[in-house]
């Protein structure tokens, strides 16, 4: 790195506030947007750390110090101090500059990580990234990692925000990034509302956008449907609840005529009034072709009780109306006379 | 898709069939070491299955060439022969379970036939009835327009007469057979669907219309025929459509020459799901209600496959009453809801297959 020298010789000077292009955010690395905290220690200690500017024409751009700038603006000061770089210094070396700041003094997270990558390889003069510089400030320095990072950054606001707060995972947030935008954006904005885990994030897109395929309809309208905005809207639902409700609508849609049979068998399974100590435990998604019962006992009392009801069970019209319908699927009520199987 | 280059190896290099299928496929050829740089590069390729249809491998079969049918204990198999000629397929279907069977997936073909012929002569000389197929790892009417592959084999099954082999395609391409002496040795065989399952999942197949009219020539050369209706696809309107299939169907074939038809409802090895998103990314078939079935394949939802099955196999019933129907992995309970018996009843599958080769195609035991 080639910049030691222009950092050292540039001792702080004050510089007018005014004079700074606090809209110019090419080495802006930080996400952070809250000014309360520096501001209040800015007040009572002044500002420990000079900014870095490059100096721009008549002006200055900021290399690094965005929310200090702005915290001092906030604070009414009309003059700040700082290094200037002069002119002559490479965009190759303010990005280093202002990488290091950051990485070097606090742990950055995903997107400003993305950001330094992004930094480091758009300064390049190969347009590569550097990746024994990258490793040298602190960033990952495996190629391939930071291609995924650096693609963050392509990725719609709202899906970068639920990264940056920690509500969307690296993982997810590539799946989301296969999508178009506004269902990506759409997407974040579901999972940071309902603050889930990474399964369920991914259970909840493979089901959305499953039901789209299969429907023939964009991923957008089935996730802002009155189906799921119903579940949100619901002022009694806490996150979970709505979380559970969502699961489960998205579910019977996606899956209808199972829902129906496990529907129909919990119903037939009521009517077998089990009681305590008996349980019915149909095959594995009714594919094979045994059912289960399960006797629990403690005495022998108890198992002589259970074959009493055992009894009774096997006559039960209900356990035979289960046998009987498990082929198509466990309508609770037999169905009108039809035709009969081919022979 | 069509062969864009031919890999030849060098053990195979001087072998006569060789030469032949290099005189017939004008393409640039290059003979190679060994497989391993070939598989390598279709490895490494974008679309490994899709590559691996543009290349195809001359090479030897270092293994069996008959084999058994991967079947599963817990659904019941036809106990049909594999007689493994080559892999992979020119065409391109959505759910073709080859392309993710095979690592990598690469059309091969075996050119040491006189290996095969050794190993048929044995299996002809066991004393029981014998179904054997060439189209389970890849279609087997592909290789006719270089190989006289299916010609020979025609010939060889019609010099004896306990084994049957079944040709199973989607392809049209008979013309070859029709002069031959087969001696009903021999099945011509398609595979069926709807008109809609073929435009969007089955890329590079011949139309059901044009099957249908390669097999009527077939019915019309004396061959028996066979029908498979697999993979069955569940979707609105589907029951409807597969009647009228079945409906052309016997409006162009005599009932009387079709040996049996199967049914077989769509079901796929999990891995395939993603493979098929990326490779047809408009089709919609890895979207039914699939549970995972018993072997870990997933599968339709065992009430819709009845009655899906159920509705096929009485529209085939309808046009041809008396035909032999089977159902492919499927158990008992499918059976007796679907066509009202259950093999055993039956003497079993196999049994059913083999008394059914019997009657149309002359094979007899011992
Ligand atoms: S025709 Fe058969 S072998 Fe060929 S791609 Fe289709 S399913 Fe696979």
């Amino acid at each position: 790195m080639d910049f030691e020298g222009e950092w050292l010789a540039a001792a702080p000077l004050p510089v007018p506030v005014d004079a700074i292009d606090a809209e110019e955010l090419r080495f802006r690395i930080t996400t952070r947007s809250d000014l309360e905290p520096l501001a209040a220690s800015i007040g009572r200690l002044g500002l420990l750390q000079p900014l870095l500017l490059r100096a721009a024409g008549r002006g200055y751009t900021i290399v690094s110090g965005f929310r200090r700038l702005a915290a001092c603006r906030q604070l009414g000061r009309r003059e700040i101090p700082a290094r200037v770089l002069s002119l002559a210094v490479t965009d190759a070396c303010c990005a280093r500059l202002a990488i290091g700041e950051n990485a070097l003094a606090r742990p950055l997270n995903l997107i400003e990580t993305a950001r330094a990558l992004a930094l480091l390889t758009a300064t390049a003069p190969d347009g590569c990234l550097p990746v024994e510089d990258a490793g040298a400030l602190g960033l990952p320095a495996h190629a391939g990692v930071a291609a995924r990072l650096m693609r963050l950054e392509r990725l719609p606001a709202a899906v970068r925000e639920g990264v940056q707060e920690g509500a969307i995972a690296l993982a997810m947030a590539e799946e989301l990034g296969r999508l178009a935008p506004d269902a990506a954006s759409a997407f974040a904005r579901l999972f940071r509302r309902l603050g889930l885990g990474l399964n369920r994030q991914r259970e909840i897109l493979s089901l959305v956008t499953e039901i789209a395929a299969r429907e023939g309809r964009p991923v957008l309208e089935i996730l802002t449907g009155h189906e799921l905005e119903e579940c949100l809207l619901d002022p009694a639902a806490d996150r979970g609840h709505a979380a559970q409700q969502i699961r489960r609508r998205l579910h019977r849609r996606r899956f209808p005529a199972i829902r129906r049979a496990e529907e129909g068998f919990e119903t037939l399974r009521r009517r077998l009034d089990l009681g305590e100590g008996l349980q019915l435990t149909p095959p594995r998604d009714f594919e094979g072709t045994c059912f289960s019962l399960t006797l629990s006992f403690g005495s022998l009392e108890e198992l002589l009780e259970l074959r009493g009801r055992l009894d009774a069970l096997a006559r039960n019209p209900a356990l035979s109306r289960i046998l009987k319908s498990k082929a198509e699927g466990f309508a609770p009520d037999p169905p009108p006379a039809g035709p009969r199987p081919p022979s | 898709m069509t062969i864009r280059e031919l890999f030849i190896d060098a053990e195979a290099a001087d072998h006569p069939q060789t030469a032949a299928i290099r005189s017939r496929l004008a393409v640039p050829a290059r003979v190679v070491p060994g497989p391993a740089a070939l598989f390598e590069e279709v490895r490494a390729a974008d679309d490994p299955a899709g590559r691996g249809k543009q290349v195809l491998f001359l090479t030897r079969n270092r293994g069996a060439f008959l084999k058994a049918c991967p079947g599963t204990r817990h659904y019941t198999c036809c106990g049909y022969r594999i007689l493994h000629v080559g892999s992979y397929c020119t065409m391109d279907c959505a759910y073709c379970i080859l392309q993710a069977y095979f690592h990598p997936p690469l059309l091969q073909y075996y050119v040491n036939q006189e290996d095969m012929t050794r190993e048929l002569e044995e299996c002809f000389s066991t004393p029981v009835i014998q179904r054997i197929g060439t189209g389970e790892f890849t279609d087997s009417l592909i290789w006719e327009p270089w190989t006289n592959l299916s010609r020979g084999l025609v010939q060889r099954f019609a010099a004896q007469r306990r084994a049957v082999l079944e040709l199973k395609t989607k392809s049209v391409n008979v013309a070859g057979l029709l002069d031959l002496d087969h001696r009903r040795k021999t099945i011509l065989a398609w595979s069926l669907n709807t008109e809609r399952v073929i435009r969007e999942q089955e890329r590079g197949t011949a139309a059901l219309g044009a099957r249908l009219r390669a097999a009527a020539a077939g019915a019309a050369a004396g061959y028996p025929l066979a029908f498979h209706f697999d993979p069955v696809v569940i979707y609105d309107g589907c029951e409807a459509e597969y009647r009228e299939v079945a409906e052309r169907l016997f409006a162009a074939i005599p009932p009387e020459q079709v040996v049996w038809i199967s049914l077989g409802a769509f079901r796929f090895m999990p891995d395939l799901k993603a493979l098929i998103q990326r490779r047809f990314p408009d089709s919609r078939i890895v979207y039914g209600e699939f549970i995972t079935g018993l072997d870990g394949k997933a599968r339709y939802f065992k009430p819709l496959r009845i009655q899906v099955l159920r509705s096929l196999a009485r529209a085939i019933r309808e046009f041809a009453p008396h035909c032999c129907v089977y159902l492919c992995m499927e158990d008992d309970e499918v059976w007796r809801h679907s066509l009202g018996f259950v093999p055993a009843e039956r003497g079993g599958l196999p049994r059913m297959l083999d008394s059914a080769a019997a009657r149309h195609c002359g094979v007899e035991e011992g």
